[in-house]
């Protein structure tokens, strides 16, 4: 056996036990689910073939249409201004100083409480009876804003919710990607004279280029699939206005054992999340492929 | 090397226990966790609130029955998921809460066993059942889990505000007997008081909204299922009945934008006339009102939903216990046995909470007619009213009417097209059932 042979089979003995718990836990589930969703199916086991007549039902299905653009309203109001403001902070919190590295720790603070957690925070800060905003505009003589029953805020409370919440992650891995610019080329610039806002769009973005990217993915997939915010401030009302998606799988597949539509639906978001995601990546490296 | 393979060996053998062989029973129950209060509490008498009477009873029952080993699963409310779960992995509890409205979704499907053979074996008479709590546990003619009480809605009411109103006659509070007087009462105590006459919790609670309609459309006689398969929900009593919850709302004689914890509040601080909300809620509000300092203090009063049309037919609930089908030794089920008869002796001690007590003979004794307001929702248990026995997923059905019910009642969809798109919904879903 030659030396490149050995290593490549020390290599698969590497990543060949990781592959198989990953496929026993996510690939087959992920197949056994394509095959459920073209059944009537429960939750015990009974299962009748019925074809496509799943996602049929889905796309003709009014309060998934809701629920569809519940989410992708929810997407575009929250990973747009995650990014940016994200990016901002990371530019502002690139230093050594003590005071950035405080700042540092607070804004990353919120990513590490549960959303049960973050969810009463924002009820306390929303409800119209007795909430901080509430009591603030009633201190201006203005009446409170139901945040969380008018099917025009709530869509907007749940994503500033989300963002509040989601901050900390996006900036750590800002700051990463800033950390591997090289200084000298910001030194080059300087000595040409280069301004603050030629810098940023000439030097640092392109750099962060791939960082953008991840976190343009990430928060994607993850927002597309939000749930829980929705679960516990809203219950997806009022009238389904704040319902998404996976919130509207976890109704069918548990409360109403309905789970060959359920597995459809999360087979179509899935799809939706490949196709979003393929999408963005596909955009950002046709860039890279046209400046090279 | 002999030496360290014996001190292994003798190090493993004292790891091991000696072997429990007592029957082991598994009780999955909701009600909430409150082991850093009643963890290790017996004292059933002194026990508060549904956690920890029940907590307290599973303790002393332990207490009393050292040859049997209980293994306790809390779920947080109401653990259907979990146990639907447990269930499609074949490894249910042996005895599980459950609300009665969910029974038949699980026998329908022999996912729950019949109980008789294990109330005789327990010495429970089946005939001491209350008619509701009876009505609850039965179906198609078998009994599916002993009933532990009758749960219903109720008129909490501030006495003081309702004085004010001029709506208090004799120390009672004045119901109205018709939606013509709900809404003259209604707009009579908000011109007196400037206070909304009801206390509503509209966000993310849609379950008064159909308890609500499900009491006025049973007292009207109106057939909501008039089969397995089918709800009727687009009729001239229903379409009444959301037009009065949806008046209400327009002219401001109600709360809006609240959740529970916010209705509560609203209610315990004199913010309005009457909440309905339910019996589970009447010992919190009447230690409230008895508490120094509160603004109910001293002015708390219950009452059943007042008759509006036709006949007093509150829609109730209640809890019961019910066993998964399973395989399970004779020794197992005794311990079963001896569970359910120890908590059926203590079912008093469990209508302290407010709900109703599902035997007959503790309506009857003098401790229970003692209890705060208790005498003023007895009725419930006799003229309570379910849905018919074979009404499957109540629980996702009156989510999905919920839903359209808020959208009627805030204005957001006309009442007829809320009602036939309640309908509709209701409907595919029961075709869809397998």
């Amino acid at each position: 056996m030659n030396r490149a042979r050995r290593d490549a089979l020390v290599g698969y003995a590497f990543v060949g036990p990781f592959l198989l718990v990953y496929a026993a836990v996510l690939v087959v589930p992920l197949l056994m689910g394509i095959v459920i969703s073209f059944n009537n199916a429960d939750l015990f086991g009974r299962r009748e073939w019925i074809g496509l007549a799943n996602y049929a039902q889905a796309l003709s299905d009014p309060v998934l249409r809701q629920a569809f653009f519940n989410t992708l309203t929810l997407t575009l109001l929250i990973v747009p201004p995650l990014t940016v403001i994200a990016l901002l902070l990371a530019l502002a919190l690139n230093r050594n100083t003590r005071l950035a590295a405080v700042l540092r720790g607070v804004f990353f603070s919120s990513l590490v409480l549960s959303v049960t957690i973050v969810t009463l925070i924002w009820r306390f800060i929303l409800t119209p009876d007795a909430g901080l905003v509430a009591v603030g505009l009633q201190a201006v003589g203005q009446p409170p804003i139901p945040f969380l029953s008018d099917p025009a805020y709530v869509i907007p409370a749940l994503a500033v919710t989300t963002l509040w919440w989601s901050l900390g992650f996006p900036i750590m891995l800002f700051l990463a990607g800033l950390q591997q610019v090289p200084g000298d080329i910001y030194e080059a610039a300087a000595l040409d004279g280069a301004g603050r806002w030629t810098v940023f769009r000439r030097i640092t973005l392109p750099s962060i280029r791939r960082t953008l990217l991840l976190v343009v993915m990430l928060q994607t997939a993850a927002q597309l699939q939000i749930f829980g915010q929705a679960q516990l401030l809203t219950g997806g009302g009022p009238g389904g206005a704040s319902r998404t998606i996976v919130l509207y799988i976890f109704e069918v597949s548990f409360g109403r054992w309905e789970l060959g539509y359920a597995t459809a639906i999360a087979e179509l978001l899935f799809g939706m999340i490949l196709l979003v995601t393929l999408l963005q990546y596909w955009f950002v490296t046709r860039q890279e492929g046209d400046r090279a | 090397m002999r030496r360290v393979f014996a001190l292994g060996l003798a190090a493993l053998l004292a790891g091991c226990a000696p072997a429990d062989d007592r029957p082991e029973i598994v009780v999955q129950r909701f009600f909430g966790e409150c082991g850093a209060v009643y963890g290790a509490s017996t004292d059933v008498a002194n026990a508060d609130t549904e956690c920890g009477i029940l907590t307290t009873l599973i303790n002393r029952f332990e207490a009393e029955n050292p040859d049997i080993r209980v293994k306790v699963n809390v779920v947080a409310w109401p653990g259907y998921p979990q146990l639907a779960a447990q269930m499609a992995a074949g490894d249910p509890p042996d005895l599980v809460t459950m609300h009665q409205s969910v029974i038949s979704d699980y026998s329908s499907r022999g996912l729950i066993e019949p109980v008789e053979g294990l109330l005789a074996q327990a010495k429970i008479d089946p005939a001491g059942f209350t008619p509701a709590a009876r009505a609850g546990v039965e179906k198609q003619g078998k009994l599916y889990g002993m009933p532990w009480d009758t749960i219903g809605r109720l008129f909490h009411i501030n006495t003081e505000l309702m004085a004010e109103a001029g709506l208090m006659r004799g120390g009672k509070p004045v119901l109205p007997n018709s939606p013509e007087e709900l809404l003259a009462q209604a707009r009579q105590f908000k011109a007196k008081t400037g206070k909304p006459y009801l206390i509503q919790a509209q966000v993310s609670a849609p379950d008064f909204m159909v308890a609500f309609l499900y009491t006025y459309l049973l007292a009207q006689g109106s057939p909501i299922y008039p089969d397995d398969r089918h709800i009727k929900l687009d009729t001239p009593e229903a379409r009444a009945i959301v037009t009065l919850m949806r008046q209400l709302n327009t002219e401001g004689l109600t709360t809006r934008d609240q959740d529970f914890p916010a209705a509560t509040a609203a209610f315990t601080q004199g913010k309005g006339g009457i909440f309905p909300v339910g019996t589970w809620m009447l010992g919190p509000y009447d230690a409230e009102a008895a508490r120094e300092g509160s603004p109910i203090k001293g002015h708390y009063a219950v009452a059943p939903f007042p008759r509006l049309w036709g006949t007093a037919a509150p829609f109730v609930d209640g809890h019961a216990w019910v066993v998964p089908a399973a395989t399970r030794s004779p020794q197992e089920r005794a311990a079963m046995a001896r569970f359910l008869a120890f908590l059926s002796r203590y079912n008093y001690d469990w209508s302290r909470t407010g709900q109703l007590p599902a035997f007959a003979a503790v309506l009857d004794r003098s401790e229970f007619k003692a209890l705060p307001h208790r005498e003023d929702i007895a009725a419930l248990s006799r003229t309570g009213k379910q849905l018919p026995g074979y009404v499957e997923r109540q629980s996702a059905v009156q989510g999905l009417i919920g839903e359209e019910l808020e959208a009627a009642i805030t204005g957001t969809k006309p009442v007829e097209t809320a009602l036939k798109d309640a309908e509709r919904r209701v409907n595919r879903l029961y075709a869809q059932m397998m």
